[in-house]
C-alpha cells in the first residue's frame, strides 16, 4: 500500500470525529476578544507598532501560546482513542503494512491538521480584521503574502513540537499522562521564550517565532531574534529522534 | 460508598500520580522563581504571600485547571471506553450518584493539589521573607479562597466530561474553556465569573466586598452546575 493511501485511510477514520467543530470553535474564540478590543490597537505608541500589525500579532500570539499546542494534544488523543475503541489498532497491526509506515501516516495527519488550523486562523483573521476595520473605520487588513509567510514559518516551527506530542501519545499508554504531560508542557513556554535555551524546548517554537516577529515590527521593542545556528540542528535532531522512537515503539504495547 | 468505588476505578489509570506530579510541578513554580530571581521580589513592600501569589499564581492555577480538566475526562473515559457506563446504568443506583462520587474524588485530589501548592508558597515565604504573625492566617485564607473558587471549575469540567462519550470532545471543549478563561480581562467582574476563570483570582487584588461576591458566586455556581447536571442526566436517560 502506498504511503499516500495510508494517509487517506487515516483521514477517513477521523472523518466523523467532530474535530473540525472543535477547531472552528477554537479559532472563533481566539478572534472574538481581538475584535471586541480592537480599539486597544491604537494605543501601542510605546511599543511603536502600527495598529494593523498589532492586531495580527496579538491574535496569533494568543494562538501560538496555548490554544494551538493544546488542540494538537487533543488531536493526538483523538487519533489514539479511535484506534483503541473496538481494538481497531489490533486489526491495523494484523495487516501486511509496516508499523513505521502506519505511524508516519498518522503523524502526517497530525501535521496536516496543524496546517488546517493555521489556515482556519488566517481565514478567521481576515474575517475579524474586516469586522474590526468597519467598527473602527480603519484598515486592519495586511497583504496575504506577508501573512502566509509569517504563518508558514510558525507552522514549520511547530513540527518538532508535534513530533514530541506524537512521541508522548505513542509511548505513554496511560492517557492521563500523555495528555497531562502534553498540556502541562505548554504552560511554561511563556517563560522559556525569554531564556537563552529556547531552542531546546519545542513547545515554545511557534510562540518564539511570533514574538520575534513582534520585536521586528515594533520599533521600540527588542525581543530575541531567530538564530538559525543552534536552533535548526537542535530542532531537526529533536524531530528525527522523536519520530524514530515513535516508529519503533508504535503498536508494541498492543502486540505483547 | 460511591467515593471509595470511584477511587478504585481510577486506581490504575495513573490518576493519583498525575495529580501528585502536577501538584509538585505547580509547587515548583514559586520555588524556582524565587531561587533564580529573588532580588526582584524581596524588596517589595507587601505581605510575602501576596508577593508570591502575584508573581506565580497565574501559572500555578493554569496547571491546576488543566489537571482538573484532564482528570475529569479520564474519569468519564474509563466509563465510556468499554461501555462500562451501560452496566452502571443497570445497577440500582442513580447516575447522579456516580457523578457526585466522581466529584468527591476530584475535590479530594484538588485539595491535595492546593495543599502541596500552599505548603510550597508557605515554605517560600518562610525561607525568603521575614515571617510575620499573620502569615499563617493569610496562607490559610488564601487556601480556602482558592478551594472555594476551584469548585465551579471542578463541577463544570466534570459536567463537560460526563456529556461527551468521546474523550477528545470533552477534552477539546475543556481546553477551549481554559483558553477562553485566559483571555478574560481580570478586572471585569462579570466575565471572571465564568467557571474556568474563577481559579485565577487571588485574595489580595480585591477589596473585602469583591471577595465576598466572589465567594458567593463560587458557591452559587457550584450549586447551579450540580442541579444542571442532575437535570441533564435525567433528560438524557429518558431519551436513550
Amino acid at each position: 500500500m502506498s504511503f499516500l493511501f495510508l494517509v487517506g485511510v487515516e483521514l477517513k477514520k477521523i472523518r466523523r470525529s467532530k474535530i473540525f467543530l472543535i477547531l472552528v470553535l477554537a479559532t472563533v474564540i481566539l478572534w472574538i476578544p481581538s475584535v471586541l478590543n480592537a480599539d486597544l490597537n491604537f494605543g501601542m505608541q510605546a511599543e511603536g507598532i502600527s495598529p494593523e500589525n498589532n492586531f495580527f500579532i496579538q491574535g496569533f500570539m494568543a494562538m501560538a501560546w496555548f490554544i494551538f499546542p493544546a488542540t494538537m494534544v487533543v488531536i493526538t488523543v483523538l487519533q489514539n482513542q479511535t484506534e483503541r475503541a473496538g481494538h481497531g489498532i489490533l486489526k491495523m497491526l494484523a495487516l501486511p503494512v509496516s508499523t513505521a509506515k502506519l505511524c508516519m501516516a498518522k503523524f502526517v495527519v497530525l501535521v496536516s491538521f496543524s496546517a488546517i488550523q493555521f489556515l482556519m486562523s488566517i481565514g478567521m483573521y481576515y474575517v475579524s480584521a474586516t469586522i474590526a476595520g468597519s467598527m473602527q473605520n480603519y484598515n486592519f487588513i495586511l497583504p496575504p503574502l506577508f501573512i502566509f509567510k509569517e504563518v508558514g514559518m510558525m507552522w514549520i516551527s511547530s513540527i518538532p513540537m508535534l513530533s514530541l506530542f506524537w512521541l508522548l501519545a505513542v509511548c505513554i499508554q496511560a492517557p492521563v499522562f500523555s495528555i497531562g504531560i502534553g498540556l502541562a508542557s505548554v504552560v511554561p513556554s511563556v517563560l522559556i521564550i525569554n531564556t537563552k535555551v529556547y531552542f531546546a524546548y519545542p513547545m515554545a517554537y511557534p510562540f518564539f517565532v511570533i514574538t520575534s516577529e513582534y520585536g521586528k515590527l515594533a520599533t521600540n521593542l527588542n525581543t530575541a531574534q531567530v538564530e538559525l545556528i543552534p536552533w535548526l540542528p537542535v530542532a531537526a535532531l529533536i524531530t528525527v529522534v522523536c519520530l524514530m522512537i515513535s516508529c519503533i515503539r508504535f503498536g508494541q504495547a498492543e502486540r505483547r | 460508598m460511591s467515593f471509595g468505588l470511584e477511587l478504585r476505578k481510577v486506581k490504575r489509570t495513573g490518576f493519583l500520580p498525575a495529580f501528585l506530579g502536577g501538584g509538585i510541578l505547580a509547587a515548583a513554580v514559586p520555588v524556582l522563581n524565587m531561587a533564580f530571581r529573588s532580588e526582584i521580589y524581596v524588596g517589595i513592600n507587601a505581605a510575602p504571600v501576596n508577593i508570591l501569589l502575584n508573581a506565580n499564581w497565574q501559572i500555578m492555577s493554569m496547571f491546576n485547571i488543566l489537571l482538573v480538566v484532564v482528570g475529569a475526562c479520564i474519569m468519564y473515559n474509563t466509563e465510556y471506553a468499554e461501555g462500562a457506563i451501560q452496566k452502571m446504568c443497570t445497577l440500582p443506583t442513580k447516575e447522579s450518584t456516580m457523578f457526585f462520587g466522581k466529584i468527591a474524588v476530584l475535590i479530594a485530589v484538588s485539595i491535595l493539589l492546593l495543599l502541596i501548592e500552599t505548603i510550597s508558597v508557605f515554605g517560600c515565604s518562610v525561607h525568603w521573607f521575614e515571617v510575620s504573625a499573620d502569615l499563617y492566617m493569610e496562607t490559610l485564607k488564601s487556601f480556602g479562597f482558592f478551594l472555594l473558587l476551584m469548585l465551579p471549575t471542578v463541577f463544570c469540567a466534570l459536567l463537560i466530561a460526563s456529556l461527551s462519550k468521546n474523550m477528545w470532545i470533552g477534552l477539546g471543549i475543556g481546553v477551549m474553556c481554559v483558553f477562553a478563561a485566559t483571555m478574560i480581562p481580570s478586572q471585569n467582574f462579570v466575565l471572571t465569573l465564568f467557571p474556568f476563570a474563577l481559579p485565577f483570582q487571588t485574595l489580595e487584588n480585591h477589596t473585602a466586598d469583591v471577595i465576598r461576591n466572589y465567594a458567593a458566586a463560587g458557591a452559587v455556581e457550584t450549586v447551579l452546575i450540580a442541579l444542571l447536571e442532575i437535570m441533564i442526566l435525567k433528560v438524557r436517560r429518558s431519551f436513550e
